[in-house]
């Protein structure tokens, strides 16, 4: 009796052993570590890893070629544009084709652009198709309708479903969206968009296989929404278009991506398989690449950065990314709770950012030596973009600003007062508890306020929930702040200063500003176009101020160049998935 | 009342309890994901306009907790189904930071992973700890004594973030003996069984040492050896079996504890556990994911006691099993 309780438990652990153990014997030609992917439904991504793997199993209507940064065809073999630049004629190739042989129809682009603009979804990047006549009121339409049908009475499936008809029925007549036959795509915009191509090659763009989306969308009679069931993206089950496949996806576990033998124009060297692997712990990843089980590190988490980087090694690899590093001044008029705000001052705010020594800040506290910024907008990143000079390290000139708005040490106690004699308020600087590397710029920071301005200032760490809070709510004088580029435009990055823009954290609101940007929409001219985004960009980062660039951010990397190859160095840090091989050809050289 | 109809009495009442203890640490759990700032739809960096961050909210009926807790509740718990409107019964809903993802699969490719390292662990621990509290209980103030107390004490303070990282370096990355992280042999078990079974081997050598040294106090372990029993004889054929019931009694959380997951040695050895998967819901609010993973602990918890209590009186038939507190 006794032995046999033994007996059991063994057989239970057996069984467990058997269970976990099927396959990991094939290692796959590359090997990358990599954050996890949250979702495989292109409408839904968001974050950088998601839409790396996008890039290999979808292919949208064009794309930008990541070495050169030219348009180039995707799906659509071509396209025209209308005289007034509005209206985008795509011809898809005739012989497009789904991974499951299906053909790739205009229609498919359709439906997915329409998923991506549909609340139901909850997509992050709706607002990218914003710029098509109609879409921004249809969004807007479907909420209320949503909103109307939660608070009715009336909720049934034939109520849900004849709301969704006049959905799509509504779509189709005010949407600038239209498949005019199979092979031809007719998008609409409101007015000129001269980047709008770029958009067009954003993965959350990518069309999608509607047979199989259907078999897993149904109409939720509570509330009238549509919903994506999670099967879709399986193995097995996602038919995809682009370069590769999903041949396996076990969850947080590793991902297998093989070539897609329905794409019409494979990369020579595409390597046969290509499998991610997440993994969260920077020194586990660092370990497994030098073990080599790994080939590439993708994303390093900053605490490693400078060790590696400045060990001299020629596997580490450091890539100016294509967004800023800045901190944030809040710009409204007082602080939540009443307080005097004093950076409510652009001359406060101009003295704070005259005061810092960026060099000093890439030199010793992250020690990565990051291209330092004085604009918002990466320079040289854009065609035809001229950036400001911005403003300049220059203490003397900070401590005028200071004076000017009334701030001097008027006592000789080495810290500054107002005329009434009272003490500039404690800064508070807000910034997310985890990162080390913007603890360390934080006090930095501090120090550089106190010895060159004569301010004391209160480093407050909070946990990330807690920071998002006081950010949105204004509750802080400066905090943390960075911004990644969505597409090649400056109004990637300048959009963030519009008026009640969604990621205006420092609440700034400028007549002025918001007039040029406005201005420059409606330009028709490219080059006058540029002049006046780059005078808009002047306005905030040589005269408002609401946001301290500090420096360029960079990406590293772990690969061997002599091994691996493919990987893309331009600044959007593109990569394709699908290029990506060992050198030698493909699969050879790749066992450890 | 006899032994079996006293444990019949207490299976059937623990498991009518089990609803009413999971429904208490399912609302629970709720109000206090609810507490925490912040959505779950948000991601880093980059917000949504307010109407489309409004649209994310309404999805998943997060602007109507008293619904969304009902709904979940009755979806969970297989009431819905059960009333023919929800097509699955023990549907714990979609992920919401992985919507490609039910927390249902989730929590089936999670927890064999945890519970293989965990009873792997469990069964280390045993194995090393009864050693080493035998070889300390049976010459309690010897050398040897000493040496494995020394250790246990070792194995309970180093926390296991620094073993875990330890033998990685040592044993994966230097050594070469296993690979290093990931999942999907039991090469990559090995260490982080070992790694989570230190602090319970560590406990096990201490609640076995002084037991057994207890024991050997006794009077019918001195009567044994008066009648010629030889030390070791005595403690392997009679106090062992008693010193053994502390550990019984700790081996039921232990080993509940050990199955769902270290979030540490998973996240160290990049193991798909569902510590990891728990942990990471928190942090992200991840409701659905964090509600469900919450559900199988509690459940898993609550058997795995009841068990203990069974092995209990099977071990020692004296123990009335009905009167025992809980």
């Amino acid at each position: 009796m006794r032995w046999t309780a033994w007996i059991v438990g063994a057989l239970v652990l057996v069984v467990l052993f058997v269970w976990e153990w099927n396959g990991g014997a094939h290692r796959a030609d590359v090997r990358v570590a990599s954050a996890d992917v949250f979702t495989l439904d292109p409408q839904r991504m968001t974050y950088m890893q998601d839409l790396r793997v996008a890039r290999a199993l979808f292919e949208g209507l064009c794309w930008s070629d990541p070495d050169t940064d030219d348009v180039v065809e995707g799906v659509a073999e071509s396209w025209t544009i209308s005289s007034d630049g509005r209206t985008y004629t795509f011809h898809l190739r005739p012989d497009a084709r789904w991974s499951n042989g299906d053909p790739l129809t205009a229609e498919d682009f359709k439906e997915a652009w329409r998923r991506l603009l549909l609340p139901d979804l909850a997509a992050d990047y709706s607002e990218l198709l914003f710029p098509v006549s109609g879409a921004r009121a249809f969004f807007a339409w479907r909420a209320e309708q949503l909103e109307a049908y939660a608070k009715s009475e009336r909720h049934s499936a034939e109520a849900a479903q004849s709301l969704w008809h006049e959905t799509i029925a509504r779509f189709d007549s005010t949407v600038g969206i239209e498949a005019t036959d199979a092979h031809t795509l007719v998008v609409r915009l409101e007015q000129p968009v001269p980047y709008w191509l770029d958009v067009c090659g954003f993965q959350t763009l990518s069309p999608v296989h509607r047979p199989t989306l259907e078999r897993f969308s149904r109409i939720d009679p509570q509330t009238a929404m549509l919903r994506t069931e999670p099967g879709w993206t399986k193995p097995g089950v996602l038919v995809c278009n682009g370069a590769m496949r999903l041949a396996d996806w076990k969850y947080k576990r590793s991902m297998l991506l093989e070539p897609n033998p329905m794409y019409r124009g494979a990369h020579p060297a595409q390597a046969r398989s290509v499998e991610i692997v997440p993994i969260e712990d920077a020194s586990t990843a660092v370990l497994a690449y030098e073990s080599g089980s790994i080939d590439w590190v993708s994303d390093l988490t900053a605490e490693f950065r400078a060790e590696l980087v400045n060990a001299g090694r020629n596997d580490v690899h450091v890539l100016p990314a294509f967004g800023t590093d800045f901190w944030s001044f809040n710009c409204r008029p007082t602080m939540p709770d009443g307080r005097f705000n004093p950076f409510a001052d652009a001359r406060v705010r101009r003295a704070f950012a005259l005061a810092v020594d960026k060099q000093a800040l890439v030199q010793s506290v992250t020690r990565l030596h990051e291209p330092i910024a004085t604009t918002l907008v990466p320079p040289g990143s854009i065609a035809g973009y001229e950036s400001p000079a911005g403003l300049p390290f220059d203490l003397a000139a900070a401590r005028a600003e200071l004076a000017a708005a009334g701030w001097k040490d008027r006592n000789a106690d080495g810290l500054v007062e107002n005329a009434e004699g009272e003490a500039f308020p404690p800064v508070e600087m807000l910034f997310m508890t985890g990162n080390p590397r913007v603890r360390g710029i934080a006090s930095a920071l501090a120090a550089m306020w106190r010895d060159g301005l004569g301010v004391q200032c209160e480093v407050r760490s909070k946990d990330g929930k807690f920071a998002k809070e006081d950010l949105r709510a204004g509750n802080f004088m400066i905090a943390r702040g960075g911004w990644y580029g969505d597409y090649l435009d400056p109004t990637t990055f300048l959009d963030l200063s519009r008026t009640g823009n969604g990621n205006n954290d420092r609440g700034f609101s400028d007549a002025r500003f918001d007039a040029l940007l406005a201005d420059a929409e409606r330009a028709t001219d490219a080059a006058q176009r540029m002049r006046l985004l780059s005078d808009a960009e002047r306005l905030i980062m040589e005269e408002q101020m609401p946001i301290l660039p500090l420096c360029r951010y960079v990406t590293l990397y772990m690969y061997d160049p002599d091994r691996l190859r493919g990987i893309v160095r331009t600044p959007r840090l593109d990569q394709r998935l699908q290029r990506l091989h060992m050198s030698g050809g493909s699969g050879e050289g790749a066992t450890p | 009342m006899s032994a079996m109809s006293g444990m019949s009495v207490l299976i059937t009442r623990r498991l009518l309890q089990l609803p009413l203890v999971l429904g208490l640490i399912l609302t629970i759990t709720f109000a206090l994901l609810w507490i925490i700032p912040g959505n779950p739809m948000e991601n880093e960096g980059r917000r949504p306009s307010a109407e489309v961050a409004e649209a994310m909210r309404r999805q998943y009926q997060l602007d109507q907790p008293g619904a969304f807790l009902a709904q979940y509740a009755a979806r969970a718990s297989g009431i819905a189904w059960i009333a023919g409107a929800h097509p699955v019964p023990f549907d714990l809903g979609p992920s919401m930071r992985h919507p490609d993802w039910s927390v249902n699969e989730i929590i089936a490719a999670g927890l064999p992973v945890s519970a293989t390292i965990g009873l792997g662990a469990i069964a280390i621990a045993l194995i090393v700890g009864s050693i080493a509290g035998v070889i300390g209980g049976l010459r309690p103030g010897s050398w040897s004594d000493g040496a494995t107390q020394a250790l246990a004490l070792v194995g309970i303070s180093v926390p296991s973030f620094v073993t875990g990282s330890l033998l990685l370096v040592l044993l994966a990355a230097k050594l070469r003996l296993v690979p290093v992280g990931g999942w999907g042999t039991p090469a990559h078990a090995l260490l982080p069984m070992l790694t989570l079974s230190l602090p319970f081997a560590a406990y096990i050598a201490r609640l076995l040492r002084f037991g057994l040294a207890d024991q050997m106090q006794t009077h019918y372990v001195r009567t044994a050896m008066a009648k010629g029993l030889s030390r070791r004889e005595a403690a392997v054929r009679h106090a062992l079996k008693n010193a053994f019931l502390p550990v019984l009694s700790y081996l039921g959380p232990a080993t509940a504890i050990a199955m769902t997951g270290s979030f540490v040695v998973e996240k160290v050895f990049a193991v798909p556990g569902l510590g990891r998967h728990f942990v990471d819901g928190v942090l992200g609010k991840d409701i659905t994911l964090v509600m469900g993973v919450v559900l199988v602990y509690a459940a898993l918890l609550v058997l795995l006691n009841l068990l203990v209590d069974i092995l209990y009186a099977w071990i020692d038939p004296r123990i009335e099993i009905a009167a025992r507190p809980q």
